[in-house]
């Protein structure tokens, strides 16, 4: 049986190609101003890579905030349910995700089973997000890939205390006209991060093991800085960015 | 039409008669199209409007919570403006008055429903009160953003100091406030007298005892009245107890759900799920209702609709007003609300509980934390939604959708 999962998210759509539990492809691109078009060129695309067609698919279920607009789906769920889904079959027995992406983050507590217990998601604000992330490094002259190198150079972190992302910005170039090294900054914005989403889930609380998912799983930054605050470890499976899709491909096997 | 062409005619509009008489006519051509409940209660708001606009009955503005039995025993018009706030929200006029208000300088952490009735009074749509009267218990913005108006307009402002207990001191502490303000109004306020008390306790002893009906009908699965529209009708909840036209709403509506039930006619029929809806919604247009709807959930019972005082003695009417006022479960321990709330999650035999966090609405959002865990521990799953009931520029619809979705997903994977 093949399934698809299209995680139409605000930044980036995912679309992952299952079959067994396996995951055939996976494709990313930015959503930009037509989801249903880039979902469907997404899926174009992930077919083409594992050789199959459209009719080949017997099911599709979409998710992220894109996830009514696209044609084709059998139903839509949301990317609690998905990630959870997803984390829990790549990390058996998984009780706490916690999903950092592009405009929202989300803490969510599963049960034994991998049932959602609980879930917690940020306020109305970019804070504790990939955008977030995004200005921040555009501030300081470096790509997001860069974080985990300055968050391991940094001999003690910034203090960042401002959550928005527009006084934030303004609080780094204050940081860096002091002084204050960029690997120091660095450590300070993944710290603020880290701190947001752990309030986030404490509303819940957290249980370990703990599994990363969504964009700003790969910054490895902000996964050291949730370790050091959560003071447990933090999972980042393999495919994490691609999680809620996997999540809803998933899903689509069993509905 | 956008407001600016029409905005500087609406306060003539408001308290030109012709308005109440074209609206009587036009009651009369479509109310066929409306149930009797939605009827009765378009006929009680339209006359007391006519009423209060024009001047014929003196008004008197109340904070959420005033009993209105001693406002309809004075022989005056209950007005409350917060109230009116959300039907802003409805007509999509909200807006204009928050930012009325915000020019004028009060703080956007003032609740919307305050900020949105001060800009609409500086607009000239709010009816000239000759009284108000606000009560110390939950709401501390509502009294204060009373009091300014009474400040701008020039008219008495009365406090009723509600204490904290219910205890026999406190009951007669709290009658002998009521009985003064009462006293002090018929004395200040030409027209205005004591000899409708009795009258009004007795019709709202009668809305009270139908009421009841409603309720245990509304107990009914399916469910048999919306939520969404259940929410609406939290205006009559609260500002209509004493008049004669709330007992006419509840015995039509009583007579609706009835009928439903034995029709099984349903907002919901294909109901998977029932929820418990605690504080308001947004009185705007939104989809929030529609989608819960889609997706089989019905609100089953709404925390302002749940009736908590005891039957009145008319003839101690004072004591009957105080009683009611200090059985406010909102008021006093949390316990008090945690109590209710257990009771209504049983009543209605709800499958989860959501609280629709209205933005600068202490007196709820304060226990959330409180509540949530209370829920939890009982195995209930619970929701809080940020929102704002009356601006629908601060919020975002596919966040909320989002929660609500996932709120839904996380019962469906319970049962």
């Amino acid at each position: 049986m093949i399934t698809v999962g299209i995680d139409s998210g605000s930044t980036a759509t995912k679309v992952a190609v299952v079959s067994g539990g396996k995951v055939l492809a996976a494709v990313k691109a930015g959503t930009g101003t037509d989801p249903a078009l880039t979902a469907s060129l997404c899926l174009d695309e992930a077919l083409k890579r594992c050789g199959l067609s459209r009719k080949d698919v017997d099911s599709i279920v979409t998710t992220g905030y894109g996830r009514d607009l696209i044609p084709d789906r059998k139903k839509s769920v949301t990317e609690i349910t998905c990630h959870a889904r997803g984390a829990f079959q790549t990390v058996p027995g998984a009780r706490t995700v916690v999903d950092i992406g592009g405009q929202d983050s989300k803490v969510i507590r599963l049960d034994a089973t991998g049932l959602v217990l609980d879930f917690a998601m940020n306020d109305k604000c970019a804070a504790g997000t990939g955008r977030f992330l995004e200005v921040m490094a555009g501030r300081l002259g470096l790509d997001l890939g860069d974080f985990e190198r300055e968050w391991k150079a940094a001999r003690e972190a910034s203090k960042i205390s401002n959550t928005c992302t527009v006084f934030a910005e303004s609080e780094v170039v204050s940081l860096i006209s002091q002084g204050a090294s960029r690997s120091s900054v660095v450590r300070g914005l993944c710290d603020a991060i880290a701190s947001r989403i752990a309030s986030l889930g404490r509303r819940i609380g957290i249980e370990p093991p703990v599994v990363l998912t969504g964009g700003v799983s790969l910054n490895g930054g902000v996964r050291r800085s949730l370790e050091r605050i959560l003071g447990t470890e933090v999972v980042v499976p393999p495919m994490s960015v691609f999680m809620g899709a996997y999540g809803a491909a998933l899903i689509a096997a069993n509905s | 039409m956008r407001w600016e062409s029409f905005s500087p005619f609406l306060p003539l509009v408001l308290k030109s008669r012709l308005t109440y008489r074209v609206a009587k006519l036009g009651l009369r051509c479509f109310g066929r199209r409306m149930s009797s409940y939605q009827l009765a209660a378009a006929k009680g708001v339209m006359s007391e409007l006519a009423d209060a606009y024009s001047g014929r009955k003196p008004v008197i503005f109340t904070s959420a919570f005033v009993p209105t039995e001693i406002v309809y025993g004075l022989g005056a018009v209950p007005y409350l403006p917060e109230m009116w706030s959300g039907f802003a929200a409805a007509f999509g006029v909200s807006e204009r008055g928050i930012d009325e208000s915000e020019a004028k300088g009060y703080s956007q952490d003032l609740c919307s429903f305050h900020r949105c009735h001060l800009g609409l009074e500086k607009l000239g749509l709010l009816p000239r009160p000759s009284a108000i009267i606000v009560s110390s218990h939950l709401c501390d913005g509502g009294r204060r953003s009373l009091y300014a108006h009474s400040v701008s307009i020039g008219c008495p402002f009365y406090v009723i100091d509600v204490p904290y207990a219910l205890t026999d001191s406190s009951v007669r502490w709290l009658s002998l406030q009521v009985e003064r303000i009462c006293e002090d109004i018929s004395r200040r306020i030409p027209g205005l007298a004591l000899d409708g008390m009795s009258r009004a306790i007795r019709n709202s002893n009668r809305a009270r005892e139908v009421y009841l009906d409603v309720c245990r009908l509304r107990r009914n699965q399916p469910a048999p009245w919306s939520g969404s529209e259940a929410l609406n009708y939290v205006f009559a909840f609260l500002s209509a107890w004493g008049s004669e036209w709330l007992i006419e709403l509840y015995e039509n509506l009583a007579n609706v759900l009835k009928h439903r039930i034995e029709e099984s006619t349903y907002p919901v029929p294909q109901e998977r799920l029932r929820i418990l809806w605690l504080n308001l919604k947004p009185y705007y247009k939104s989809p929030l209702f529609e989608y819960l709807e889609r997706w089989g959930v019905s609100v089953a019972f709404e925390e302002y609709s749940y009736l908590y005082w005891p039957e009145m003695d008319e003839r101690r009417w004072a004591e009957g007003i105080a009683i009611k006022m200090l059985s406010n479960f909102g008021w006093g321990p949390i316990q008090r609300r945690l109590d209710a709330i257990w009771n209504m999650v049983n009543d209605y035999a709800v499958d989860g509980v959501v609280q629709f966090d209205q933005w600068g609405c202490r007196q709820s959002n304060g226990g959330a934390r409180v509540l949530a865990d209370f829920l939890r521990r009982k195995g209930i799953p619970f929701l809080e939604l940020d929102g704002d009931g009356v601006d629908p520029r601060n919020g975002s619809l596919a966040q909320a959708l989002t929660r609500l979705q996932a709120f839904v997903e996380v019962m469906c994977a319970r049962q």
